[in-house]
């Protein structure tokens, strides 16, 4: 298993964000993380991350248990993964190439490998003639298809997506679902917190649906019927 | 699988140290844009460090160019010797070879009294006195050089010694004066010293806030950094940078302050030096200088934002 939550919980203050949540995943597997908004699904990923910690339980990834990694650990941690955000998260003072490549600056690649990494991703999400553009200039679903470059752009073996369609209209959101189906077809683990339903339900994937911090279905079956 | 280590194109990240070079060069870099995209709080920012570095600086150089002039002066101060009036000349030049002969005396010059009005006469233009005066009122003047060893107190005893000796009306020793202005030399570079540390710390202070409002500007770019696996150091690396440039041109401008205020002061030093007959030798401001201001000042910069980051930057965390 690439990726184990171990009977985790989390609470904050009186209220149990997650409760008592327990699923594996194995590397190169994709999934679909679903669930009334307050579910969980947020919380979760933010586990996933160390944006917090577990109340209780243990997130294991790659065999690593995140309750040993310290704060100065998080960050090259992080980098093992990509994420894109519902909102995006691009910066706006500097061109859409220089946004899909500020992860390969951080991870220290060197400027030929960074151009040649960035046009790929960039070709990959249908972008490659817009890389000299202010991503304000994009319209929502360029954007996210940016953020899309940005969270692939390092190979990392995990790819996490919030809510990534939430602002789509259904063909644009189809497109963008295709596009997280693909990389996983080349081996990269990914998971999708999406609540919209009709669109998961399509993709033929494992679904982990969240109801009040529990786990309620564990959807193993590759033709998963929602 | 392909996510263990970077597949497909490319050689992958770099070694850690030579990612290391390029992270601080590219921080270099980005900080000088930075600073040219907001040219007018940059530059106010710039000044306001020339300012605070360049009033203790010009303190500092004032006190030891002073410093400076005063040591070519000849040292210890002389003593003058006052002949009584009824003294003649030979017998002033038999005195001042005995003077001579006395332990802590260097050296005895005699000034006749007929010399010393008409340099009188010369210095103060008072031609008019001597056409009235029957007879010159002055007496021979010996000078008399101390040896250099010789202290404040030795010099107060010969002066003494010289008093109780047949035919010397009078000893002048004037060296209170020097003794006042080396003290007060002592105190200026003191307050000079004092106000530098103060104005130091208010370069930290100002280029600390100038640092955290560019990070609080700059907040969703940290944010996102962070998120996407960028550590503090990597998000901190561009304010180091530009703390440092910032506190480098300040001290640059600094440099330029002072030397053009030395520049505007280079005649009326000149002409005062030129009324007491000496030049105005002095080099109170140089290359050395100016490198060194522009050190001093990126590393308060580097400092100012040393504290600045660590203060503010590990607080904006990805929510």
């Amino acid at each position: 298993m690439d990726l184990v939550f171990d009977r985790v919980g989390k609470r904050f203050g009186q209220r149990d964000a997650l409760i008592d949540l327990s699923f594996g995943m194995a590397s190169g597997e994709m999934a679909f993380l679903t669930g009334h908004s307050g579910a969980g699904k947020s919380t979760l990923l933010r586990l996933l991350l160390l944006l917090d910690r577990a109340s209780s339980g243990e997130v294991s990834v790659s065999g690593r248990p995140l309750s040993k990694i310290r704060e100065s650990g998080i960050a090259a941690y992080r980098r093992d993964f990509g994420v894109v955000f519902q909102d995006h998260k691009l910066l706006f003072d500097r061109s859409v190439f220089h946004n899909v490549a500020l992860p390969l600056e951080i991870a220290g690649f060197t400027k030929r490998d960074i151009d040649r990494r960035v046009r790929a991703a960039l070709d990959k999400v249908g972008l490659l003639d817009r890389e000299r553009a202010s991503p304000e200039m994009l319209s929502g679903g360029e954007q996210q298809r940016v953020g899309i470059a940005r969270a692939v752009v390092a190979r990392p073996k995990i790819l996490i997506a919030d809510e990534p369609t939430g602002n789509l209209d259904p063909q644009l959101s189809s497109e963008i679902m295709g596009l997280f189906a693909a990389f996983n077809s080349v081996g990269v683990t990914v998971i999708v917190a999406s609540h919209d339903l009709a669109l998961i339900s399509r993709m033929s994937q494992r679904i982990l649906t969240l109801k009040e911090g529990r786990l309620i279905t564990l959807n193993n079956d590759k033709r998963g019927d929602g | 699988m392909a996510g263990q280590s970077p597949a497909g194109v490319g050689s992958g990240p770099r070694p850690k140290a030579q990612a290391w070079v390029h992270h601080h060069r590219e921080a270099a870099v980005t900080s000088v844009e930075k600073l040219l995209r907001e040219p007018v709080s940059n530059t106010l920012t710039v000044l306001v460090i020339a300012i605070a570095l360049a009033l203790p600086t010009f303190g500092l150089a004032l006190v030891s160019a002073v410093n400076q002039e005063l040591n070519r002066l000849d040292a210890p101060p002389q003593l003058s010797v006052l002949t009584e009036a009824s003294l003649t000349l030979d017998d002033a030049k038999r005195l001042a070879e005995k003077i001579e002969r006395q332990p802590g005396v260097a050296a005895v010059k005699v000034i006749d009294r007929d010399t010393a009005l008409t340099e009188f006469i010369e210095a103060t233009g008072l031609e008019a006195l001597s056409s009235r005066l029957d007879s010159n009122p002055l007496p021979h003047t010996l000078w008399l050089y101390p040896s250099s060893n010789i202290r404040s107190a030795g010099l107060a005893q010969l002066s003494q010694d010289l008093k109780a000796l047949p035919g010397i009306a009078d000893v002048i020793l004037d060296s209170r004066w020097l003794e006042r202005l080396e003290a007060f030399i002592t105190l200026a570079r003191s307050v000079a010293l004092a106000l530098g540390a103060a104005m130091a710390l208010g370069v930290v202070l100002t280029l600390g806030n100038t640092l955290r409002l560019g990070i609080e500007s700059r907040r969703e770019e940290i944010v996102v950094i962070k998120l996407i696996g960028g550590g503090n150091a990597f998000a901190r690396r561009p304010f180091l940078y530009t703390g440092a440039l910032l506190g480098a041109l300040g001290g640059l401008v600094s440099g330029l302050l002072i030397f053009m205020t030395f520049e505007a002061l280079k005649a009326p030093i000149a002409q005062l030096f030129d009324l007491y007959d000496r030049s105005a030798a002095v080099s109170v401001f140089g290359f050395e200088d100016f490198i060194l201001l522009m050190s001093l000042g990126s590393a308060l910069g580097w400092i100012s934002a040393c504290y600045s980051v660590q203060l503010h930057l590990a607080r904006i965390q990805p929510r």
